[in-house]
């Protein structure tokens, strides 16, 4: 039992070696990590710019943060972006005459409020220097280490939803056009056993990827303490993937039709989610998105956040258990079908 | 141009309902996005604050819904918590005996952490209003930044099924072995690529403009600029199509390359059109990718420009290299 075991694990590894299904995933690691290293990681949003026109030297020496213009019209243009604003000083000081905040609007009054009242604090500013650090931080990560947890999380969350599930469902579907499945019917290997092989390989390939990725993005110390939480959350997924793209590979007759059905599922499935928890877009029913509460298990691990309940992982676990049942059934009706 | 084989074309076309769907999809998204309307996008790019119910006087919550969307949570740890929320920018606003005092995460952007750093002081110089003249210009075009962006990406992908269409369609034709049946058919190989980019591109082409039709207010000078762009990237993205269908052997490595060129098309101009200032080198390098020239162009109608003649010649441009390059594959490969 256990040798035919063994064999089924060779054959399907064989498989997707020669399928590229390695390679593909090589490619990905090395495209995601210079993404997250040269790109992500950097991501920041400025604070608009302060632009100053000032004639009569009236306002004094150069304000940090300020950039002094030449003429009025520099400063115009300058500020015709929707999101800089101007200080245009007349008069002999900055109390004496009428000076003026000038902008266009960005078309979000609050933000409006927000950028006259900075430009207001540069005017009045005593010291002319950037006085910042007033704010207490109670947060652990810096910009860039929340970058690169976020981006790996997502990333992550992305190759196992879609690639992954890709690479999967065209394995299957490879070999039911080899006609494997029909000479299963015939041999002497349970049904169980033709699913738990290529679900270990799937696993295990997952969670190397998972740990390859999580570590080389989020850097050693940081990367191996929160490895833990995202290998259980990346082993959830990839059960919950592979069962699915199985599913899909017993009951959609070609990897056309499948085509169809994963462009569904990569476009309207996970766009959500990313507008939800990326751009933080408030959506009242996203709760009652399986892949929601998925992501954010995924996320919290890569923040080292303990918040997935008990309620969370038994969902998990029936979903897994559910989805085995019916890809066994499954496999049955298919191997009838094709005996 | 054979008109006969363009009808075949579109009679098998008929029949595939993955391509019609492709086409399709973008339709769908741009009417969801039209549905959506409670989506609230301005929440994502004004300041959020997070305040302790009753923490602060009437006057500091009222100034601070007036700059930002305001939040109340009902203890200090439950404000702290979402602070911490590496998702949300959110600033905890807490009271300082006259004053208020802020306290942030530390991993925000750096726009928010100088806006937490000076809100105290922003506060206290809430009536200096007279010392100064406010004069706001009203904004230029759209006025909900977010939403034209992603009505925009949506256009780009429509743009971009071209591409996947051509891609597809090619590779099951290679699996279903009709590429030998062409070969001996009375049919050349510029022909059939002629086709095949009529197909993508008047496919593209349609479900762009109804796109466009759905989710843009175009102005009656916007016009001619929105359908120059939409045919030259239209055409670039056939002719993209063409290429994976060259390079890869069958549908399922197609379809990895597709999503690898889909998401080198869409991701580098959104990134860089929000990171880059438009006169910067990397601005400038961004038109490399056609999808760039095509996004910039389309960002700038959303905002009301008509001016396009840049981004048109740099498609241009990308169309006549990338067809040239095509072509001069296709000879050397029949030479050999």
């Amino acid at each position: 039992m256990r040798g035919s075991f063994v064999a089924l694990l060779k054959k399907d590894f064989r498989l997707c070696v020669s399928g590229g299904f390695f390679l593909l995933a090589l490619g990905s690691l090395i495209l995601y990590s210079c993404y997250i290293n040269l790109v992500y990681a950097k991501l920041d949003q400025e604070l608009f710019p302060v632009y100053r026109y000032d004639p009569g030297k009236a306002g004094g020496e150069r304000i940090a943060g300020v950039t002094d213009v030449g003429s009025l019209n520099e400063l115009e243009e300058a500020c015709a972006d929707g999101y800089s604003v101007g200080l245009h000083i007349n008069g002999d000081s900055v109390f004496g005459g009428k000076t003026e905040i000038m902008m266009v609007s960005c078309g979000i009054e609050r933000l409006d409020h927000i950028r006259e009242a900075y430009a207001r604090s540069l005017l009045f500013q005593e010291d002319k220097t950037d006085a910042l650090g007033q704010a207490e931080i109670i947060g652990v990560n810096t910009r860039e280490m929340k970058n690169r947890r976020e981006m790996t999380a997502e990333v992550l969350f992305f190759e196992l939803v879609a690639v992954g599930f890709l690479g999967v469902a065209s394995m299957l579907f490879k070999e039911k056009q080899m006609g494997v499945i029909r000479v299963h019917a015939i041999l002497p290997v349970s049904r169980i056993q033709f699913i738990l092989s290529k679900l270990t390989l799937l696993l295990s390939s997952d969670l190397l990827f998972a740990a390859v990725l999580t570590v080389v993005n989020l850097g050693m110390p940081e990367g191996l303490k929160a490895l833990p939480g995202v290998l259980l959350q990346a082993g959830i997924l990839s059960l919950v993937m592979a069962l699915v793209g199985f599913l899909c590979a017993e009951l959609l007759p070609d990897f056309k039709q499948f085509s169809l059905i994963y462009l569904v599922i990569a476009v309207f499935i996970t766009t959500p989610v990313f507008l939800s928890v990326q751009a933080g877009v408030e959506m009242e029913w996203m709760r009652f998105h399986p892949m929601y509460h998925l992501f954010t298990a995924m996320k919290n691990a890569y923040f080292q956040v303990l918040s997935a309940g008990g309620l969370y992982y038994g969902a998990c676990a029936a979903a897994i258990i559910l989805l085995f049942l019916a890809a066994g059934w499954g496999l049955g009706r298919e191997m009838k079908k094709e005996g | 141009m054979n008109w006969t084989g363009l009808k075949y074309q579109l009679k098998a076309l008929r029949r595939d309902k993955l391509c019609i769907l492709t086409f399709l999809l973008p339709i769908f998204a741009g009417i969801a996005v039209n549905l959506m309307g409670d989506m609230d996008f301005s929440s994502a790019a004004e300041p959020s604050f997070g305040i302790v119910r009753g923490g602060l006087t009437e006057e500091m919550e009222d100034w601070l819904q007036t700059n930002g969307a305001v939040q109340i949570y009902d203890s200090r740890e439950e404000l702290e918590e979402a602070v911490k929320e590496p998702s949300t920018q959110t600033i905890g606003v807490l009271s300082d005996g006259e004053g208020m005092r802020t306290v942030r995460s530390g991993d925000e952007f750096h726009m928010y952490a100088v806006i937490a750093d000076r809100l105290p002081a922003l506060y206290e110089q809430r009536d200096w209003t007279s010392q100064y003249d406010l004069k706001v210009l009203p904004a230029g075009g759209g006025n909900d930044i977010m939403k034209s962006l992603l009505i925009v990406i949506i256009m780009a992908a429509a743009m971009f099924m071209g591409c996947t269409f051509n891609a597809m369609n090619i590779l099951s034709e290679k699996e279903d072995g009709i590429e030998y049946i062409n070969e001996i058919l009375p049919m050349t190989r510029g022909q059939y690529v002629k086709q095949k980019i009529a197909i993508g591109f008047v496919g593209g082409v349609f479900s762009t403009v109804i796109t466009a039709l759905i989710c843009m207010r175009v102005t009656a000078a916007q016009v001619l600029p929105l359908l120059l762009l939409v045919v030259l990237s239209a055409f670039t993205a056939a002719l993209a199509g063409l290429f994976i269908a060259r390079f890869a052997g069958g549908l399922m490595v197609g379809i990895v390359y597709i999503k690898i060129i889909m998401i080198l098309f869409l991701a580098p101009p959104i990134l860089f059109y929000m990171l880059v200032l438009p006169d910067s080198i990397w601005y400038g390098l961004s038109y490399l990718f056609p999808s760039s020239a095509a996004f910039y162009g389309l960002m700038g109608l959303m905002e009301g420009q008509t001016d396009v003649v840049r981004e048109a010649a740099v498609l241009a441009g990308h169309g006549g290299v990338w067809l040239a390059v095509y072509i001069l594959m296709g000879k050397i490969k029949s030479g050999n």
